[in-house]
């Protein structure tokens, strides 16, 4: 056994070493003199093969926690242990990495402190850690199994179940958002990679390709360890079955695979129905126009992303499809093989590749960056070796076809529900749990409500200077600087508002009056007919099937063409506004130009007060026209205005 | 909020506001010459301010444009760069872990890294936040000798931007850069030639946060809500597998009274 893995170990150990040199010489020398990072490529090799790629591979924890614990498919249960080991290697390396990576490695814990809700990173950096713990709980059995403290190992299983629903809540965040960190860049990373659907697409990616990678550590494993469990019988023991000379029973004689081979089959099933998800989804970004030009432009970026296509969705998706290629242990290999390389590859595109054309720097990680990051890899899988020699990981047989599960697709009636609900413990704590979980959710939203800085938007949305509107309706670049806060005073301060903001939208200061007034110069109608059809119908509570119908004749002549001519005039019902257009010389269902109203609402009162205070300046057109008449410098204006 | 605005008419690139900029913010002067003979923008943990000829005999300034409302400030995890509701955008060492995302956000590509530094810190122009406090100018705005920066008000000095595109009567392209893009920056630009060899990143103008904050507020109910869903699926299974399980037991039982 020793001598097989001989050769693997020695690399490893070599491997591992160097990634100790390295991490002296980083810490030693700094970020600067020893990896290739700069200005132009902050992020490199370690944040996204180690933690953003590292993490995504080790998805398969979660996933078969789901299968395993909440679907309860005993099946997998013996790809429970060696999942649990992935993942929890899979983050130990990412969070190893990142420790070295970040500027200032002895402050990795402000985050726990100091927080900004509003940041993915944020999120990131709590549910890696807190995942990273959960897998360490996770897999403490299997250590104080060895150590024979029982107690503690049965303690560990009795809230084994609660601890894997808490890994797959942080998993389904997380995963998603190392997707969402790069949504931040629309204008640098390459439209073939950024898309909204990020954290999407990286979640389905992560969960095919984790659990393809956990195909292949079995399939490895069974290489290294015990070829019999995936590969079936040697030839040569084959022949002795055949000659009797070997026990067997009638089955296995007849059985060319090992045998855990149904299982991983139906693991590579799954991961590919998965990785079909994705590749739909990256179907549909890829069919949005933009995407599609720069797509079918032909630059090494397309290749490199019909690659990844190529090898993480359709070659493993192919051959998982064929029966003769699922069921023998070497195509699922390749297939596995395939999935996981692509996932890497994809991380390393949205990370690393997907930036070179916008930052204009071709970055190519240094040999120090090489050897920490695959050091860390490699002591990870010498840890990994350990625990498979020492602890049992792949000790669990599977259980014998499973066979058929314990019970229909089909729905109870509510009583029989009711009264089979609560009659188990577990069950009890599970359905109040789904009633309080809720509330912690409620309780965690208020830091993601609150406002994430000053209020310093709505200045600069309206197009306002200072405490001045700049007007200018027909879009010249002529604007009419109207002080606001000015005449508002004037006119006796806010109980003034109406008489400007008028009509049907008293001291309303948000609907814009262009929405009414819409022509500059000629007046445009502004009665709203549906919403009159409607309004009438349901003041009248008229009957029948299409109420409306019967409201036509409220306002139009019966039996008669339906004008606008022979229509009844607005103040009949709107009462409130007889005294203000008593003399009727406006009419209500058409609005003025906006020349017009403009003039209309500053210059009466301007020539009145003009008349009453003798001050002929007011009502001339340059008091609000000011850029009709240049006086001084642009400076001197301003200090002015001040 | 102030806002510092740029008239790239008048600014003849004699550095005068660089050389300010490498002494307040104590730049090795070394460095910041090696840096202005190297890097593409000029810019460097040395160098927070460069200029940058946009085209033969025009001049525009690069430095970090505060944002109204900054990708940097969001997507800092501890919380550590802030916009200050007098304008600037400022950065506090004392939090910063060096992830190094706050490059990443920004659509200007204006953060630079201690790199060769053993404890490394991000570094940026702050706006002189401190010389605003005492009610001075920053020192670029002070130094520059043909008034080509004006310092004050963000409104006022976008009231001012337009008039002089208004009074100018062709003199400058009809456009603020920085009024609207990614939601407006503090920074402002007139000029009578186009900006883009600045490297300004398209025409943009929703906030980044705004691809981001909609979906990260809805982290607690993504997580509570798939605790949920897993544990109503579980439920029922669960159910379902304890009630066959007491079928077969009473067929079983059933069977031995038959016996």
């Amino acid at each position: 056994m020793t001598d097989r893995t001989r050769g693997l170990k020695d690399l490893l150990w070599a491997l591992a070493l160097a990634g100790l040199v390295a991490t002296v010489l980083r810490l030693w020398f700094g970020l600067g003199p020893t990896t290739n990072l700069s200005d132009a490529a902050p992020w490199g090799l370690w944040k996204i093969l180690n933690m953003v790629a590292g993490v995504a591979i080790s998805t398969s924890g979660f996933t078969m926690g789901f299968l395993v614990y909440v679907l309860r498919l005993e099946r997998f249960r013996p790809l429970m242990k060696p999942a649990i080991l992935v993942a929890f290697l899979g983050y130990g390396c990412s969070c190893g990495a990142l420790l070295l990576d970040i500027g200032l490695p002895w402050r990795f814990w402000h985050p726990f402190f100091m927080w900004n809700p509003h940041s993915f990173l944020f999120e990131v950096f709590w549910c890696v850690t807190l995942y990273f713990t959960v897998t360490a709980i996770e897999l403490a059995p299997s250590v104080f199994e060895k150590l024979k403290a029982e107690r503690v190992t049965k303690a560990l299983h009795k809230v084994a179940f609660w601890v894997v629903i808490v890994g797959i809540s942080l998993s389904s965040l997380h995963h998603s958002s190392l997707g969402s960190l790069f949504l931040v860049t629309p204008q640098r990373l390459y439209p073939l990679w950024y898309t909204p659907l990020l954290p999407l697409l990286f979640i389905l990616s992560a969960m095919g390709g984790g659990l393809m990678f956990l195909v292949l550590v079995r399939i490895l494993h069974a290489h290294w360890y015990d070829r019999e469990a995936v590969f079936g019988p040697t030839p040569l023991e084959r022949e002795l079955f055949l000659l009797g000379s070997v026990r067997g029973d009638g089955g296995s004689r007849r059985r060319q695979v090992g045998r855990d081979m149904p299982v991983l089959t139906d693991v590579a099933r799954i991961a590919t129905g998965i990785l079909a998800a994705w590749l739909l989804l990256q179907i549909y970004h890829l069919a949005h126009p933009a995407v599609w030009s720069t797509f079918v432009a032909g630059t090494w970026e397309t290749w490199l992303y019909a690659a990844e296509l190529l090898i993480t969705a359709v070659v493993p998706i192919a051959l998982v499809w064929r029966p003769q290629f699922r069921r023998s242990p070497g195509a699922l290999a390749v297939a596995a093989c395939s999935a996981s390389a692509g996932l890497l590859l994809n991380r390393m595109d949205v990370g690393i590749f997907g930036y070179f054309r916008s930052s204009g720097v071709v970055y190519f990680p240094s040999l120090v960056e090489w050897a920490l990051s695959l050091g860390v890899i490699a002591a990870a899988a010498l840890v990994f070796l350990y625990f498979v020699e020492n602890m049992g990981v792949f000790a669990v047989s599977p259980a014998e076809g499973d066979g058929p599960r314990p019970f229909r697709v089909s729905f109870d009636s509510l009583s029989r529900v009711w009264h089979t609900a609560l009659r188990s413990g577990l069950e009890r704590t599970t359905l109040i749990a789904v009633l309080v979980v809720p509330l912690a959710g409620a309780l965690m939203y208020p830091p993601y409500a609150r406002r994430r800085t000053v209020d310093v938007r709505a200045a600069s949305r309206l197009d306002v200077a200072g405490d001045s509107l700049r007007i200018d309706g027909d879009r010249t670049g002529l604007r009419t600087v109207f002080s606001h806060a000015g005449c508002q005073k004037r006119l006796g301060g806010d109980s003034s508002c109406v008489s400007c903001h008028h009509m049907s939208l008293p001291g309303d200061t948000t609907t814009p009056c262009s929405s009414c007034h819409r022509h500059m110069y000629t007046e445009t109608s502004i009665f709203d007919h549906d919403y009159h059809i409607k309004a009438v119908a349901d003041s009248l509570s008229l009957p029948g099937p299409f109420p409306s119908n019967g409201s036509c004749v409220y306002c139009h002549a019966e039996g008669e063409a339906k004008t606008e001519g022979n229509a009844k005039a607005c103040v009949e019902c709107h009462s409130e506004w007889r005294d203000e257009y008593a003399n009727g010389t406006r009419d209500l269902a058409r609005a003025p130009g906006y020349l017009e109203a403009m003039h209309g609402t500053c210059l009466e009162c301007h020539q009145k007060e003009a008349a009453e205070r003798n001050q002929p300046l007011l009502q001339q057109c340059s008091t609000c026209h000011r850029s009709l008449t240049p006086r001084g410098s642009p400076e001197a204006q301003l200090a002015r205005r001040r | 909020m102030n806002a510092i605005l740029v008239d790239v008419t008048r600014c003849t690139g004699c550095e005068q506001c660089v050389d300010a900029c490498i002494d307040r913010n104590h730049g090795d002067p070394l460095q910041a010459q090696l840096a202005r003979a190297t890097t593409k923008d000029g810019l460097s943990a040395d160098r927070l301010l460069s200029i940058a000829e946009v085209a033969s005999g025009r001049f525009a300034r690069l430095t970090c444009m505060h944002c109204v409302d900054p990708s940097c400030v969001s997507a800092c995890l501890v919380g550590s760069i802030t916009k200050t509701p007098e304008g600037p955008v400022v950065y506090d060492p004392e939090k910063c872990i060096g992830c190094r995302y706050c490059m990443l956000a920004c659509p200007f590509h204006v953060p630079r890294y201690e790199w060769d530094q053993p404890v490394p810190y991000m570094r940026k122009c702050d706006m002189c936040a401190d010389r605003q406090a005492e009610g001075r100018p920053p020192a670029c705005v002070e130094a520059c000798p043909n008034d080509a920066l004006l310092f004050g008000d963000r409104d006022r000095l976008l009231a001012q931007a337009h008039d002089r595109i208004d009074r100018g009567g062709g003199a400058y392209l009809p456009r603020v850069w920085g009024e609207h893009a990614f939601g407006g920056t503090s920074v402002l630009y007139v000029s009578d030639v186009d900006l883009g060899p600045l490297g300004w990143p398209g025409r943009a103008t929703e906030p980044i946060p705004d691809l981001t904050e909609p979906l990260i507020s809805k982290t607690p109910f993504i997580g509570t809500g798939v605790a949920c869903a897993l544990l109503a699926v579980n439920w029922v299974i669960r159910r379902r597998m304890r009630l066959a399980a007491e079928a077969a037991e009473a067929d079983a039982a059933t069977g031995e009274d038959a016996e």
